[in-house]
């Protein structure tokens, strides 16, 4: 099993009453709330914590996200560039770029071809759907979001693969008259590729085609879903069962020298849920393209009607968990050595195995020095023993 | 007095209302469809026949795949022109629906006889960081509401109080005004340029609080136009035809009827 550390360079420190006041954390906060001294002090920190993962053979993701406290990585190929040149050792999934949002993807393959060449081949491309307040931010029409994103994956791919001189790319949403990578990328035909995504029809897509599938906080029955869609689409394609390797499961993780510790700095974790989250009504339950007009009824309305359903998107059922619910919903990993090794081996064989975990390491006031102390125990007394029972069980596919 | 029927241009099918006798009225709806229970097109139709088409991904009328372009709707509204029978045409838009009947306008057709704007959108007159246009993607809901409705408690959609059917109809009509008209928002750079080709009477109506795009800009768009008058209606904001029905059918009437 491949552990990777997943850090968004949060950014905690806008005063608590401006939060409660504003109707999105995300894409409209005032950029004068963001003091650029102390963003200079978290993206140190953050990169520190990365190479601290590079010497315990912990890989790193590097994401995207904009103009929000949620994340300071808006630029995402520049922090992929400096890991790139800082880090020795373990892999680096840029998970991601958000295509969707760019204009022209072969920049982004430029982008991630000079930085597998950089790495010596130690990148892994992931990529994520975007949507809500990023499609603001991104000036990205929200309305066909996922045909954009599935043509740009296969631009960037063909880029990538191309070593014949320019190629000609004229599809409906990208066209590009002359493209010529150099450099190609360092591993052939092309790094690896991921997608996050908990949506079951786009991870039948991906197992179509073979693409590594991580879920970002869906807990286990989130994932069930996206993963059996995943290896049914497989099936019926007549495809092989797809190995382990192709599937990742992300999760808030925190090891302390007792589960009190763990559990007390681990829940710091959560106000990237409980306070990060917010965004206003038109960057989400109003914002088209998001959810087919049908499920509208029990979307715009202020209360469901007897007997309605809420639909709601996935984020929202996770605003204002506790420590202990975010436990029993096996989105958090959070105790001592011994009781998260149990807890990520439990997420394991119910999920029928995962060959990556991704393990949020650092959110909101969960400090640089609690960081690095959670993923040296991680590394050191946990993960051993992860990998070595997952390396002796062979656990049934969920149904 | 009007019936909610259906119709084929160029293949693509359309749900269209239709009423009244006399020449031919063709409505192009806003940022919302329009339906046979609104009052607007039945008191139009005491004008003349109307013809009222919903485009592609509002209301009723299915998107035909990789259909989801300005150019698309334009294309589709001329070619409705060409189905509409009988020979003085009037074409009426409504917010993003004058912008495509400015843009036909500004093309030609030989049946148009009469061009009535009712708070479009469709050209950018102020600068590079000022807006014309309200963003009503991006802005809160409310502040969305207060500019577009004068009386918001008696005509702004009330989701807890409508029908499952009718909010999937706000809903597609959402969807498809934000696939359509997001970049650039509500306007075409170019089609400015090309407003004084328009050679036909042209009657500019704006709502005279309109919050969403403001009669400073209706006026603009009118003084582009050397064919063209500009009106206002009291107490309405960006729907004079929900607002104000009685008056804007009235100001029409006499428009085609000189």
């Amino acid at each position: 099993m491949q552990l990777w550390f997943h850090n968004e360079n949060t950014y905690p420190f806008v005063p608590q009453n401006i939060l409660d006041e504003a109707d999105s954390v995300r894409a409209s906060l005032p950029g004068h709330l963001c003091d650029p001294k102390i963003a200079a002090d978290l993206f140190h920190e953050c990169m520190d914590e990365s190479l601290l993962c590079d010497d315990l053979g912990i890989n790193i993701v590097s994401i995207e996200h904009h103009a929000g406290i949620n994340s300071l990585y808006g630029a995402s190929p520049i922090v992929l560039g400096a890991l790139a040149r800082q880090t020795r050792n373990v892999r680096i999934l840029s998970q991601g770029t958000l295509i969707s949002i760019r204009q022209d993807p072969v920049r982004v393959a430029e982008e991630y071809a000079t930085a597998d060449v950089m790495l010596r081949g130690r990148l892994d491309i992931g990529f994520v759907k975007s949507g809500d307040s990023e499609m603001a931010s991104g000036n990205a029409n929200p309305v066909g979001n996922l045909e954009r994103f599935w043509e740009a994956i296969d631009l960037i791919t063909a880029a990538l693969k191309n070593q014949d001189g320019p190629m000609r790319w004229e599809g409906k949403h990208f066209s590009h008259r002359h493209i010529n990578l150099w450099p190609r990328p360092y591993q052939q035909p092309h790094p690896p590729m991921w997608t996050a995504t908990g949506d079951p029809d786009t991870s039948r897509e991906l197992g179509r085609r073979g693409m590594v599938n991580s879920v970002v906080l869906r807990g286990i029955e989130g994932t069930k879903r996206a993963w059996s869609a995943y290896r049914d689409a497989r099936k019926e394609a007549g495809l092989p069962e797809p190995a382990l390797d192709r599937f990742a499961y992300a999760a808030f993780v925190y090891v302390g020298d007792t589960d009190e510790e763990g559990v007390s700095v681990g829940s710091k974790l959560l106000w990237f849920l409980n306070t990060s989250l917010k965004q206003a009504p038109q960057f989400s339950k109003f914002l088209p393209g998001r959810m087919p007009p049908e499920m509208a009824p029990s979307v715009y309305r202020t209360k469901p009607r007897p007997g309605e359903t809420r639909a709601a998107r996935p984020a929202d059922g996770l605003i204002g968990m506790t420590a202990e619910q975010a436990i029993q919903r096996q989105i958090m990993f959070a105790g001592n050595p011994d009781t998260v090794t149990k807890q990520i081996m439990a997420a394991y064989e119910t999920l029928g195995g995962f060959g990556h975990l991704i393990f949020i390491g650092r959110s909101g006031y969960l400090t640089h020095a609690e960081a690095e102390k959670g993923i040296r125990l991680l590394a050191k007394e946990v993960l051993p023993r992860v990998r070595e029972m997952a390396r002796t069980r062979q656990p049934a596919v969920a149904a | 007095m009007i019936a909610n029927e259906r119709m084929t241009v160029h293949g693509i099918e359309l749900e269209v209302l239709r009423g009244g006798n006399g020449d031919p009225i063709v409505l192009l709806h806003g940022m919302r469809s329009l339906t046979s229970v609104s009052r607007f097109p039945s008191l139009l139709a005491g004008h003349g026949a109307v013809v009222a088409p919903s485009c592609p991904g509002f209301g009723g009328s299915p998107r035909p795949k990789d259909f989801d372009t300005i150019y698309d709707l334009i294309h589709l509204q001329r070619a409705m022109l060409d189905a509409v029978p009988g020979e003085r045409i009037t074409l009426v838009g409504f917010s993003f629906g004058g912008w495509l009947a400015a843009e036909v306008a500004a093309q030609g057709h030989s049946r148009l006889a009469r061009l009535v704007l009712v708070d479009p959108v469709g050209i950018k007159i102020s600068g590079p960081e000022t807006p014309d246009i309200l963003d009503v993607f991006n802005r809160s809901p409310a502040e969305v509401r207060r500019a577009a409705w004068h009386d918001p408690d008696r005509f702004a959609p009330d989701f807890d109080a409508m029908e499952d059917a009718d909010i999937v109809r706000h809903a597609r009509d959402w969807e498809a005004l934000c696939l359509y008209a997001w970049h650039p928002y509500m306007y075409n750079p170019r089609l400015r340029y090309w407003l004084s080709r328009i050679a036909v009477p042209t009657l500019v109506v704006w709502g005279d609080s309109d919050g969403i795009v403001s009669p400073d800009y209706g006026c603009a768009f009118a003084g582009l136009n050397p064919n063209a008058r500009f009106e206002t209606i009291a107490a309405c904001r960006h729907h004079p035809e929900v607002e104000r029905p009685d008056e804007l059918a009235a100001l029409i009437g006499s428009f085609v009827r000189s």
